[in-house]
């Protein structure tokens, strides 16, 4: 494994609970669920960047909403 | 990570995978298949091809020339360039790629073997045509990074 | 990341010392191009004369050369390689954000996704067989899955795992390896979802 440094984050309580959550509903510790949340921005991003659309669809695909980041 | 030392489980493990295929679909699902499609065409040619219409592409976009502006000023015909770029099974005439070598400032005779239309043994050229194809884009604006690519590999072009 | 691994030698039916690493390079990537594909190739023509062997006929695919260098710098992405004598016998590709699982018990949560495995076609014994020769290499696609399981405990998904089998390899995934079939994906050519549950990792990796 690569070796890791070590960083403090300072969160409001509102967020520490989403964090919370999204870690019991996803089976994954924070470190683990922060490190996804990077992975995915990444990754989004860089396509982004070349030039690529990201989208959601409404369920009935009646909408298609243009996510800007 | 752990691996499992096993030689029993290695074994077993071995023999399962024997009586199989592994693929999977992801990444696979979205390429061609060329199996089917290779008949004349040597593997290495596929692979100078797409380097010959990238390096067209990276020349052209890097003198901010259209494709008719560039037609125009090699002197050859448009459609036909328009088939050089979107179509990489389609090989060009040699007046063309003389000319577009001309126009771009590039080796002609290398362009040619790129091209498919001369036949050179050269796996130093594969590679080096694959790692420029990896590190550059068809289209928008030139990158730093595929600046430098390109200009590396015109340098090892015209150094052969 | 780089380890020794046993993988077997064919001939001699030894184990034999082999690496497994995480650094692939566009260098692996033209050796695939370069090394494999005329093999792939070759099998192929050859197999393409039987009928009775059609189905065999494996596919080389033309691989998308552009944005590779970029996909090495995405942290989602992992490319694994296992090279034995000095030469490249497999690579696997997989994501970690790209899906999630989908059989209900485990609904939404993380998993490791195998984009791609594939192993040299000398070490195929299912490719050389018919053309008269024997494999080189054998274990080499189960070390490959087998890092890949590893990796999702690493990250902590617990071993979570997924993947779109193609039609050929159903019954590795889903007989050998113990993945839960979960249904065809429209999305994905009907190809078949295979998942496993951190249960079925655990016994994959036990070899039970």
């Amino acid at each position: 494994m690569n070796p890791k440094r070590t960083m403090t984050l300072n969160l409001t309580d509102q967020e520490m609970v989403v964090l919370e959550e999204l870690s019991v509903q996803k089976d994954l510790s924070k470190t683990a669920l922060l490190r996804q949340a990077l992975r995915l921005y990444q990754m989004v991003d860089a396509r982004i960047s070349r030039g690529e659309k990201l989208f959601f669809e409404d369920p009935d695909k009646q909408k298609a909403e243009l996510m800007v980041l | 990570m752990k691996f499992n030392t096993d030689r029993k489980w290695l074994e077993r493990r071995a023999e399962q995978e024997d009586r199989h295929f592994i693929s999977v679909g992801g990444l696979i699902s979205t390429l061609d298949p060329t199996c089917e499609t290779e008949v004349a065409s040597p593997p290495s040619v596929e692979t100078t091809k797409t380097a010959f219409v990238r390096l067209l592409q990276l020349a052209r976009r890097e003198r901010r020339l259209t494709l008719e502006k560039l037609a125009e000023k090699a002197d050859v015909d448009l459609a036909e360039l328009l088939k050089i770029e979107t179509d990489e099974t389609f090989t060009p005439g040699l007046r063309t790629v003389h000319q577009l070598g001309l126009t771009l400032d590039l080796p002609a005779k290398k362009l040619m073997v790129l091209a498919g239309l001369l036949q050179v043994k050269d796996p130093h050229l594969q590679q080096a045509s694959v790692r420029f194809a990896a590190r550059s884009e068809p289209i928008g604006n030139v990158s730093p990074e595929e600046h430098a690519a390109l200009e590396e590999y015109v340098k090892f072009l015209n150094e052969r | 990341m780089r380890e020794t691994i046993q993988i077997i030698d064919s001939q001699s039916g030894l184990p034999i010392d082999a690496e497994i690493f995480d650094e692939i390079t566009l260098e692996h990537f033209i050796e695939t191009q370069a090394d494999w594909r005329p093999v792939v190739l070759d099998a192929a023509r050859a197999l393409s004369k039987d009928p009775n062997r059609a189905t065999l006929i494996p596919r080389h695919y033309h691989w998308d050369w552009t944005r590779k260098e970029a996909e090495l710098k995405m942290l989602a992405l992992k490319f694994y390689g296992i090279s034995c004598q000095g030469h490249l016998q497999g690579i696997m590709k997989v994501d970690t954000v790209a899906r999630s699982c989908r059989l209900p018990e485990q609904q939404g949560k993380p998993l490791v996704y195998i984009d791609y495995i594939e192993t040299a076609p000398w070490n195929i014994k299912l490719l050389m067989e018919p053309l008269g020769k024997r494999q080189q290499y054998r274990g080499v696609g189960s070390r490959l899955f087998e890092a890949a399981v590893l990796q999702s405990e690493e990250e902590g998904f617990k071993g979570r795992l997924g993947l779109h089998s193609l039609p050929g390899s159903e019954g590795f995934y889903v007989k050998e390896c113990g993945m839960t079939p979960v249904g065809r994906d429209p999305h994905k050519q009907n190809l078949l979802w295979c998942e496993f549950t951190p249960e079925q990792s655990r016994r994959y990796l036990a070899g039970e």
